[in-house]
C-alpha cells in the first residue's frame, strides 16, 4: 500500500512537471513574440515582476531535480520569454547561480563533500577568465552573444544527455596535485564507510577551468554542467565529490564575474531580486521533492527545453 | 601539512562558518532592500515604471537614459530605495571576499605557504574586479 501510495504520488509529480514544461514549451514562442510586440506599459511592471518571481521559483525546483544550477536554465529561458534586455538576464543569470551558491556552500564544507583545497586551485584561474569573459560579452552585440549562447546551450544539451559519470574513479595522483595536497576523505552513505579520493592530470583541469570560467563571465550562466564532468571524469574526484566543490567554485567564479556587470550597470534590482528569492525558495522546496519524483524524466524534458531555448536563441541572434 | 583528512581541515570549517552568516544576513537584506524599493517605503532615484519601461534596452542605453550604480558612487545615495537595494546584491557579490580574508588568516597561522599565496591571489584577483579598476564605466 505503501509502495503504491508513493508510486502514485512520484507518478503525480511527475505529470505536473511535466505538464509545467510543456506548457511552458507550447507558450514559450508566443509569449517570447508578445513581450516584444506589446508595449511594457500595456502590462504593469508589478505583473512582469510577480510572473518573473513565479516562473523563477518553478525554474528553482525543476534545476534541482534535473541536477542542473539555476543560471544555466535562467539565462535561456528567460531571455526568451521576458521582455528584459539580455544584458539583464545575464547580470542576474549570475546573481541568481551566486545566491544558490553561497547559500549551499556551508553545509556541503561542513559534511566535506565540496574540498577547500581543490576548489581553491581551479576557482583562482576561472575567476580571471570570467572576469574576462565577462568584459568579453558585454563588448560584443546582443546579436552575436545570442547566437553564441544559443550555441553553447545546445552544447549544454549535448554535454548533459551524453556525459557519463564516474562514482569512484581510480586514481593515480599526479605531481601537481600531490605538491597542492588535494585529496581527502568523506563518509559515503550508501557504503556506509569513508571513501579517500584523491585526483590526477591537474594541469589539464587547469586549462579546461580557464575555458569554463570565460563562458560563465560572458553568458553569466552558472557552470556547474561543465564543472561537474571536469572534477569527475578529467580531474578524477568522486561523483559527489565533484557536485559539491563545483557548487563551491561557482560562488567565487561568479563573484568576479558579477562585478564586472554591476561596475557596467548590467544588474537591476528590479529583475536581478525577484529572480533571486524565487530561485532560492524553489530550489529549497525542490531539494524537499527530490526523492519522490523521477528525476531521470524531469532531466529529460530540461534537456528537451535546454534545447528549444538553444533554438530560439540562436533564431533570436539572427533576428527571426 | 600532516592533517587529518578524514574530517573537514580548520580552514575549511572557518570558510563554511563564516560563510553561513554572510550568506544569511545577505539573504535578509536582498528581501529588505527590494523590499523598501517596491514598496516605496525609501525614496527611488527614477521611478520603478520608467525603469521598466526600458529594461528592453541594453545596459548601456539604459545607463545613458538613466544612470544607474555604478563603481561606489552610489554609496552616498544608500538611503534611496533602488540604491540600497542594489547595495545588497553588492554585499552578495563581497561575500566570497570576506570568506577568502577569514581563510587566508587561518593558512597563515598553519604556516601553509601554498594556500596563503592561493588565498591572497584569489582575494586580489576579487578586489581588483570590486574595484572597478577593469571594465567600469558604460
Amino acid at each position: 500500500m505503501t509502495f503504491m501510495c508513493s508510486k502514485a504520488a512520484r507518478g503525480g509529480y511527475f505529470w505536473l512537471f511535466f505538464s509545467f514544461i510543456s506548457a511552458l514549451s507550447v507558450l514559450l514562442p508566443r509569449v517570447a513574440a508578445a513581450a516584444e510586440t506589446v508595449p511594457v506599459e500595456a502590462m504593469e511592471w508589478w505583473v512582469w515582476i510577480v510572473l518573473l518571481f513565479v516562473f523563477s521559483f518553478c525554474l528553482g525546483i525543476v534545476a534541482v531535480i534535473a541536477g542542473v544550477g539555476g543560471g544555466v536554465l535562467y539565462v535561456p529561458i528567460v531571455s526568451s520569454l521576458f521582455p528584459f534586455h539580455l544584458d539583464f538576464v545575464r547580470g542576474a543569470g549570475l546573481m541568481v547561480a551566486l545566491a544558490g551558491a553561497l547559500s549551499a556552500g556551508a553545509p556541503l564544507l561542513n559534511k566535506g563533500l565540496a574540498n577547500l583545497r581543490l576548489a581553491l586551485s581551479m576557482a583562482l584561474i576561472g575567476s580571471v577568465s570570467s572576469i574576462f569573459g565577462a568584459l568579453v560579452g558585454l563588448a560584443l552585440p546582443a546579436h552575436i552573444v545570442q547566437l553564441a549562447l544559443g550555441g553553447t546551450i545546445l552544447f549544454i544539451s549535448f554535454v548533459m544527455l551524453t556525459a557519463k559519470k564516474s562514482e569512484f574513479p581510480d586514481v593515480k595522483p599526479d605531481k601537481l596535485s600531490q605538491i597542492l595536497h588535494i585529496q581527502g576523505i568523506y563518509y559515503e552513505e550508501s557504503l556506509k564507510k569513508d571513501i579517500d579520493w584523491q585526483i590526477h592530470r591537474t594541469p589539464v583541469g587547469l586549462v579546461l577551468f580557464i575555458l569554463i570560467g570565460f563562458m560563465a563571465g560572458m553568458f553569466g550562466l552558472g557552470a556547474g554542467w561543465a564543472n561537474v564532468p571536469v572534477f569527475n571524469l578529467v580531474l578524477g574526484a568522486p561523483l559527489k565529490v565533484s557536485v559539491a566543490t563545483s557548487v563551491f567554485v561557482l560562488s567565487i567564479n561568479d563573484t568576479a564575474a558579477a562585478w564586472v556587470y554591476l561596475h557596467k550597470g548590467a544588474v537591476l534590482p528590479l529583475i536581478a531580486v525577484p529572480s533571486v528569492i524565487g530561485m532560492m525558495l524553489g530550489t529549497k522546496i525542490g531539494a524537499k521533492l527530490l526523492t519522490r519524483v523521477k528525476t531521470k524524466s524531469v532531466r529529460v524534458i530540461v534537456i528537451t527545453l535546454l534545447t528549444l531555448a538553444g533554438l530560439r536563441a540562436i533564431l533570436k541572434g539572427f533576428g527571426i | 601539512m600532516s592533517e587529518n583528512h578524514a574530517h573537514p581541515n580548520k580552514a575549511q570549517l572557518v570558510y563554511a562558518a563564516v560563510l553561513h552568516w554572510v550568506s544569511t544576513i545577505g539573504i535578509v537584506f536582498v528581501i529588505a532592500g527590494f523590499a523598501a524599493y517596491v514598496f516605496g517605503l525609501l525614496p527611488a532615484t527614477y521611478p520603478i515604471e520608467e525603469i521598466a519601461g526600458s529594461w528592453h534596452l541594453g545596459s548601456a542605453e539604459l545607463n545613458h537614459l538613466y544612470p544607474q550604480p555604478t563603481g561606489w558612487s552610489w554609496v552616498p545615495d544608500i538611503l534611496r530605495g533602488d540604491v540600497l537595494s542594489f547595495s545588497s546584491i553588492v554585499y552578495l557579490s563581497a561575500a566570497t571576499i570576506v570568506c577568502l580574508v577569514a581563510v587566508a588568516g587561518v593558512f597563515i597561522s598553519e604556516k601553509n605557504d601554498i594556500y596563503t599565496g592561493i588565498a591572497i591571489l584569489q582575494i586580489l584577483v576579487l578586489l581588483v574586479a570590486a574595484s572597478g579598476l577593469i571594465g567600469s564605466g558604460h
